[in-house]
Parts: C-alpha cells; sequence; structure tokens
C-alpha cells in the first residue's frame, strides 16, 4: 500500500499536505516557498533563509535557537535555497524524533511547528529590518559558498556546463545569484523582499508522521498565524523550447589529475509531458543504472571511467552525462558515448534493458515510500512541474512504456553543450 | 546447521532483532520492519584496508599485501564467468553496491520485489570468486581513475593527509584504494589468497531488514550455505606493527585548486588500542559528547568562529574508534588557518579547566539520543552500522543504554586523557600560492 497527502488550506492560504504514517520513527515537517528564478533577484532569494536562520524574535540567536532544538531532542531545522526547473524554492525543514520513542508526552510537534513558525514568521527585526550583524554575516558566508562551488571538481563541471549552456535563459543562474550582487543588499531591502514573498507566493506545509489530521492542523495554525494577502502571484512555467543551432564546445585547463567531461542535451520533455515516462525509461537504458548502457560500454568494457552516467534536469527538460576521464581517453570514451546515443534513435536496446530498466525505475518509485524527505521532495517535483503524479500512476506509466515511445524520445534529444575541465597542458 | 539463535530486544526503539548463528560461523541478522516497500541485505566480511599483514592459524607463513588489495577484491567480486553481477541484479529490479572501508568490505542491495532470489545472488556472487590476469588488469584503469577522482578532491585529501600525520606505522595512515603503483602489483593468485581466509564465513557476517519473515530468511542463507563445502578454518591473526605514541608529523600541507584553505586537526588516542566491546562504544559517545559541547553549533566557540568568518556551516569535529586506533578530528573550511588553530586549541584547554556543567551535559546527551533514533528510519544505517559495531565486538542497539549511564566526570576524564595536546597534528589544504 502506498500512502497519499490529504490537502487542507490554513485561514492565511498555506497548504498543508499531511501524510499520517506510523512507519517511521520521526515527525517529519517542511515548508517550501516558491519562487521565479530569476537572476537579478537570485541573490535575494539566497540571502533570505540563510539569514532567518540565524534567529527570530523569540530565539533571538543562533545559540538559543540551537539549545532550544538540543533540548527538542536533537530536532534537525535546516534553512535552504533549492533550484528546480525555473523555480528557486525557499526551503526549511525540520526532523524531529517521535515521542514515542522518548517517553514524552507528545507535545513534540507543537514544539517542532512552534520553532519553524518563529523562525520563518515571526523574524528579529530591527530599525524596519533584519538585524544587520547577521545580514552582513550572511552575505560574507554566501559569497565564500559561490567561490567554493570550486572545491569539488565534478560538481564545478556541472555547474560551469549548465551556466554556459543556459547562458540567457533563467535557468543560467546559479541557485546562490552572482557574488556581485551582494554588495548593494541591505538589511531593509531584504525584509522587504521578504514581506512580499511572504504574503505573496505560494506555501506549501509537509507533514509526515504518527500523528492525528486534528492536532497537525491546531498545530499548524497556531504556529502559522502570519497575515497574507488572498490573492496569490502566478509564477511562469519554464521554458524548455530553446532550439540548438550548433553544438558548443568549452574547455577548462587547471591544475588536476581527472578530466571532468560534461555533456548538456535538451529533451524537449517536460515534466507533465505525456513523453515523461518513457523519457525516464530512456534515461534509465542510456546512463541511470550499473546496468545501463554507458557504465557497460564506458566503464565495465572500455575501463575509461570509474564514474559515468546520466541524469535528468526534470523541470527544465534537459539531460546531462557526466564522467571521469584521462584527458587522453576523450576521443576514444566521446566516440563510445556517442555510439550508445545512435543505438538508442536506432532503436538497438535489448529486451534485457529495457525490462530491466522499468524495474531499476520502479524499484527506485517504491523505495521514495520509505524516506519522509523523498515522499516530500517527489510531491514538491509535482508542484513545481505543475502536475502531481502519484506513485502508482509513475508506476503504471513506465510499466507501460514501449520501444516506438523511446525511439520518440530519442529521435528529438539534441546535444547543446560539451564542456571539459582538463588538467593544465604538460600535466597527465 | 544452525548453531545458535537468540533474540535481541531494544524496548527504545520497539524493534526485535533476530540473531541466528551456521555453521561453519556465519551470523545472520533478521530486522523485521512493518510497512516498509524496500528491502535490504548487506553481506560483509571484517577485511578491511588496514588487514594488510596477517596469518592464518596454525600457518606462520605472513601474507604481506601491497595497497588496496581489499578494495581492490571488492570491485573483482562483481564480475565473474558469467560476466557483470549487476545484470543479475537488474533483471529482478534490485540495486547492488558495495563498499570499503578501514576494517570491513560490505556487499548489498536494495529492492522491492524478487527479493529471495536477489538474496540468492547476494549470497552467491560473493561466495564465488573469479579473477583472472584480463580481468584484473582491466580494473586496473577503472580504480586508476577512482584513485585520480580522490586526488582531486580536497576533503578527502586532507582527511588521509591527517591520518598519515598522526600516525607513523598503522596502515591506517595510507589510502583506502591504495595508490597506482600499490595496484599494479596485484595478481590473481594475490586475491585469492586473500579471498580463501577473509571471506570465510567463519569472518563474516549478513544483516536483512525490512517487512519480512524471519525464519524463511534463516533457512534460505543455512541451505546456500551448506550446499559450499566449507571446513573450519584456523584463527586469522591480524599482524599490526607497534604503533609509537608519538605523531609523525606536525603539519601536512598540500596545494590544491580551493577557495578557501581548509584546515583538520586531528588527536591521537592512545589508549583506545586496549578497549572492546561496550567499553569502546562508551568511549565513542563520551567522546561525541566532549566534542559536542566543545565545539557543536549550541556553544559560544562554534557562534564566535562563525561571527568571525573563520569556519561556515559545515565546520565540525567526530571521533573514530576502532579496535587498535582511534582519533578525533575537527575542521572546515577557513578563510584563516593559523588563528582557527590557535583558537580550537586553546578551546580545548579552556574547557578542562572550566569543566562541563550539568545543563550541558544532558542537552547534549538528549541531542545524541534523538538523533540516534532519527536514524532508524534508515534501513541503509541500520545494516551497516550493525555490522560495524559487530566486528568490533559492540552492538548498535546498546547505545541508548550506555548513552544514558554515562556520567559528567568521565567526560571530563575523556577529555583530558584523548584531546592532549601533545599528540595531535594538523592537515591543510592550501590554495596555490600566486607567482
Amino acid at each position: 500500500m502506498l500512502t497519499n497527502y490529504s490537502e487542507h488550506y490554513l485561514p492565511n492560504g498555506i497548504r498543508v499536505l499531511f501524510m499520517p504514517t506510523d512507519k517511521f520513527k520521526t515527525i517529519s515537517m517542511a515548508l517550501f516557498l516558491h519562487q521565479e528564478l530569476n537572476p537579478d533577484v537570485a541573490a535575494l532569494n539566497a540571502l533570505l533563509p540563510a539569514t532567518l536562520e540565524q534567529g527570530s524574535r523569540q530565539y533571538p540567536d543562533k545559540l538559543s535557537l540551537q539549545r532550544r532544538l538540543e533540548n527538542l531532542y536533537g530536532a534537525d531545522l535546516t534553512a535552504d535555497i533549492l533550484k528546480s526547473g525555473e523555480r528557486h524554492v525557499i526551503a526549511f525543514s525540520c526532523e524531529l524524533a517521535h515521542d514515542k520513542y522518548l517517553g514524552e508526552n507528545g507535545s513534540l510537534l507543537e514544539k517542532g511547528l512552534s520553532v519553524l513558525g518563529s523562525i520563518t514568521g515571526d523574524p528579529l527585526l530591527e530599525n524596519g529590518g533584519f538585524k544587520k550583524d547577521y545580514v552582513k554575516q550572511e552575505k560574507n558566508q554566501l559569497i565564500k559558498d559561490i567561490r567554493a562551488m570550486l572545491n569539488d571538481k565534478a560538481t564545478y563541471a556541472y555547474e560551469r556546463c549548465m551556466a554556459l549552456m543556459c547562458d540567457g535563459e533563467r535557468f543560467g543562474t546559479y541557485k546562490l545569484g552572482r557574488i556581485e550582487d551582494y554588495e548593494a543588499i541591505d538589511e531593509a531591502a531584504l525584509y522587504r523582499h521578504y514581506c512580499r514573498l511572504f504574503s505573496t507566493n505560494p506555501l506549501d506545509l509537509y507533514l509526515i508522521g504518527d500523528l492525528s489530521e486534528k492536532e497537525v492542523l491546531r498545530a499548524a495554525g497556531k504556529a502559522f498565524n502570519f497575515s497574507r494577502r488572498a490573492e496569490q502571484g502566478h509564477l511562469p512555467p519554464t521554458d524548455i523550447n530553446r532550439s540548438v543551432l550548433e553544438v558548443r564546445y568549452h574547455e577548462e585547463e587547471m591544475t588536476v589529475n581527472q578530466s571532468k567531461l560534461v555533456l548538456g542535451f535538451r529533451t524537449y520533455t517536460a515534466h507533465g509531458d505525456a513523453r515523461y515516462c518513457p523519457l525516464l525509461v530512456y534515461n534509465g537504458i542510456l546512463g541511470a543504472f550499473p546496468h545501463s548502457k554507458l557504465f557497460m560500454k564506458v566503464r565495465e568494457e572500455a575501463g575509461l571511467a570509474y564514474y559515468v552516467h546520466s541524469r535528468l534536469e526534470r523541470h527544465k527538460g534537459l539531460m546531462v552525462i557526466s564522467a571521469g576521464i584521462n584527458y587522453n581517453d576523450y576521443k576514444e570514451a566521446r566516440e563510445i558515448i556517442d555510439r550508445q546515443l545512435e543505438d538508442m534513435v536506432n532503436g538497438k536496446i535489448s529486451p534485457a534493458e529495457l525490462d530491466n530498466t522499468k524495474r531499476g525505475l520502479v524499484n527506485r518509485l517504491r523505495s521514495q515510500q520509505d524516506s519522509p524527505n523523498q515522499l516530500i521532495s517527489a510531491h514538491l517535483d509535482g508542484s513545481i512541474g505543475g502536475r502531481t503524479y502519484s506513485a502508482e500512476e509513475l508506476i503504471e506509466g513506465i510499466e507501460a512504456v514501449n520501444r516506438q515511445e523511446i525511439r520518440a524520445v530519442a529521435e528529438k534529444i539534441k546535444l547543446d553543450t560539451v564542456y571539459v575541465l582538463r588538467p593544465q597542458e604538460g600535466g597527465s | 546447521m544452525r548453531e545458535n539463535f537468540r533474540l535481541i530486544e531494544n524496548r527504545e526503539l520497539h524493534e526485535t532483532l533476530y540473531h541466528y548463528r551456521f555453521w561453519p560461523g556465519l551470523d545472520l541478522y533478521v530486522l523485521p520492519r512493518r510497512d516498509y516497500q524496500k528491502k535490504y541485505a548487506v553481506f560483509s566480511t571484517r577485511f578491511g584496508s588496514i588487514d594488510n599483514r596477517f596469518r592464518v592459524e596454525p600457518e606462520q607463513e605472513v601474507t604481506e599485501l601491497p595497497d588496496g588489495v581489499a578494495h581492490f577484491l571488492e570491485h573483482k567480486l562483481f564480475e565473474d564467468e558469467r560476466g557483470n553481477v549487476f545484470d543479475r541484479f537488474a533483471a529482478l529490479g534490485a540495486s547492488p553496491n558495495a563498499f570499503t572501508s578501514f576494517n570491513q568490505t560490505s556487499y548489498l542491495f536494495s529492492c522491492t520485489a524478487s527479493f529471495e532470489q536477489s538474496l540468492d545472488h547476494l549470497l552467491n556472487f560473493v561466495q564465488e570468486p573469479y579473477f583472472t590476469e584480463k580481468t584484473v588488469q582491466k580494473e586496473q584503469g577503472i580504480i586508476g581513475q577512482e584513485i585520480k577522482m580522490y586526488e582531486d578532491h580536497p576533503h578527502w585529501r586532507v582527511f588521509f593527509n591527517l591520518l598519515a600525520g598522526l600516525y607513523q606505522k598503522h596502515p591506517v595512515r595510507n589510502d583506502i584504494a591504495g595508490t597506482a603503483e600499490s595496484i599494479a602489483r596485484i595478481t590473481p593468485d594475490l586475491l585469492y589468497r586473500c579471498y580463501h581466509t577473509f571471506y570465510h564465513p567463519s569472518n563474516m557476517a549478513v544483516f536483512v531488514v525490512g517487512d519480512l519473515d524471519p525464519e524463511p530468511v534463516g533457512r534460505q542463507v543455512q541451505e546456500n550455505l551448506a550446499g559450499r563445502e566449507y571446513g573450519p578454518m584456523g584463527e586469522i591473526v591480524r599482524l599490526f606493527p607497534e604503533e609509537p605514541a608519538d605523531i609523525y608529523q606536525a603539519k601536512t600541507v598540500q596545494e590544491l585548486i580551493v577557495s578557501d584553505p581548509i584546515l583538520f586537526i586531528g588527536f591521537k588516542d592512545n589508549k583506545v588500542g586496549k578497549l572492546q566491546s561496550r567499553d569502546l562504544m562508551r568511549r565513542e559517545i563520551l567522546m561525541e559528547l566532549v566534542l559536542d559541547i566543545l565545539f557543536g553549533s549550541s556553544e559560544r566557540l562554534y557562534n564566535e568562529l562563525y561571527r568571525n568568518n573563520l569556519i561556515d556551516e559545515n565546520f565540525g569535529a567526530e571521533y573514530t574508534a576502532e579496535l587498535n586506533y582511534g582519533y578525533a578530528m575537527i575542521g572546515g573550511e577557513t578563510g584563516d588557518p593559523d588563528q582557527l588553530y590557535g583558537r580550537i586549541m586553546e578551546a580545548v584547554e579552556d574547557l578542562k579547566k572550566q569543566g562541563i556543567r550539568a545543563e550541558q551535559f544532558e542537552r547534549h546527551r538528549r541531542k545524541i539520543l534523538g538523533g540516534y533514533i532519527r536514524r532508524f528510519n534508515s534501513l541503509e544505517f541500520i545494516a551497516n552500522n550493525f555490522l560495524a559495531y559487530r566486528f568490533k565486538d559492540a552492538e548498535l542497539f546498546d547505545l541508548p543504554s550506555i548513552l544514558q549511564a554515562v556520567k559528567r566526570e568521565e567526560a571530563l576524564g575523556v577529555l583530558e586523557e584523548n584531546l592532549d595536546p601533545a599528540y595531535h597534528a594538523l592537515s591543510l589544504i592550501a590554495p596555490p600560492k600566486e607567482e
């Protein structure tokens, strides 16, 4: 049996998605504020959760906040900014151990929600803005985080490829924005941004755990009682239709041992399209599993890579192939990868590849049901993509995919950008 | 043949674990978890990267291994005469994987259908080695790329450089995957020799968790073993060099392309080798408490360092205790490694003078208890950690009761003994100097 959410609305328009289940040891809660991804306000968006997390009126500094969380048996509170398609989602979450394993009296739900409500809805203010010190400090931290993208070379290569490929599109915006935009932000402007977003943009609260609907709605209503405008803003959909005029090739040199190869493709298939399930199967056969073509051919047969895979940026209709290789093997690796892509177009897919991929995808979907975080992000995906699939729907959809549909997906996919991070000339 | 059976109850977590022992010495643990879609099984051997010198009783001949054999063997078990093991799991929709640590090698899968067949695949491929010159040679290319990937990874390098600075002789100072040179020395013969030593069932254990009945799993494992004609095996004697108390090198610096320096400080635990079982776990819990009280985000030091841009949110501290080595490790990315280093060393000495407050101790104890319970959502966490503790003769389920029992005075004792500035080392990753 797969469980689903029940949907409710608080008086101020916050949507509550509640899933009662006694299978977890935890109470999981998450709050998402949806916003358009836009290069000009990306830094503001990123700075917002970081600043709010520093303290609220009730818990005015990190010390008092963290001590409160520790007394709630180490409740794990996070504040983050997510980029998904051309949405920029401000995300808060709080995970608590459930009372029944602690000999507590059942008040952890209310106490946890109260902390989350305090941080998001009742911020610490001074002189009509956020606390100046916190804003300054978080600006420094975020600028540091943007620069730190460099440290993990695989992530860096991936982000560089996306930025180059989607230059001039909203998706080309890095999730933490541009370093140069931070300078101009002050505590008053950030507070105005907060007021506007929290009053007009869609806000979703998720709750999963061994809880009753009545107590959840009562505690949520009490914790999130700030006023919001009745009319809510409309968010534009993600553009997935950019055409490819010619394949772009970018190479960057760095003092590294291993080359990172990243290939960006456009699939022209959106999350809500009828071709969405065929795209999942296509990507699975090509490179999402250890039985996939890329892993088998590039790694297991040719021994050229340790990691090689394809993944979808499903809300932007992109597919990205990544591999870590010797620079000298670039040509050979590309040839093998290109041959796999051609085989996909020509329908050279064995019955085992097709069946195993479907089983693997179904296994992943069913496994999601065992993690509160994955249950939440799967539903969030639906909100972002404009179409919510239940696990059963996706499973049926995947099982029904046929070869013609996969081929139709394959024929539409276009390579757009090749990015190679390579060792400096004279290096290995 | 079933040699033993017992039930392990955990009242705090409302869990019941079934433990079987089958001839010739394989332990099987089954944890039923109602309503979970996923079933997870892990088959582990107590053979890690540090087990590089050994003999088997009663023989006197000692085998010495190049670095990286345990990890190499892990890769190579995924291939046999019939081809690639991944395909066999894929046909069932199961997801296989494996990992090698300093102390163990684990093979695993998760699935939401065809559990019985998947478990058979796991038991079979781990018990059926197939190594040839050709397949070994190909793997040298793949693992060569894995090593290169880690060479470029600053957080990985700062960790291994620190261990190499703390230890003079103990093999924990060497990378788990070895080096391009060391893996070039690996041959099929060498892999078979290690296989027939460390992959004997008496050196292994299986943990299975999910919505299932223990009895049929027990029968299946028992039958799988029965057909294999295992004989008894002598005790494996792992030979470790005498490790001096002193560290090897006070400061290790490596240049890599990073945005900011990364600083790790390590304290070598010279007492840990004498402890095992519950005592080892007790020390681990006490150290976790001490480090959280010193460096946790609810304490003054962390907040001051954060406000002064000396650390970011990823700053942290952790302690590791194994049967013959142990260390505490503190650090993260920083704009000013010298200043951060000074502040950390000062904080350690200050806490020794000031002591730990009762309120503080209780608060951190609560935090650790809650964190422990939360992790029990994850079947992977339970299975992997249960076996890791099992190989040091400790039991994951004992943690809450030990946590409740530890005392503030003990924590102070461990602090004095274990965070001793005489036995610390630094590891620094720095961006290249501008020319």
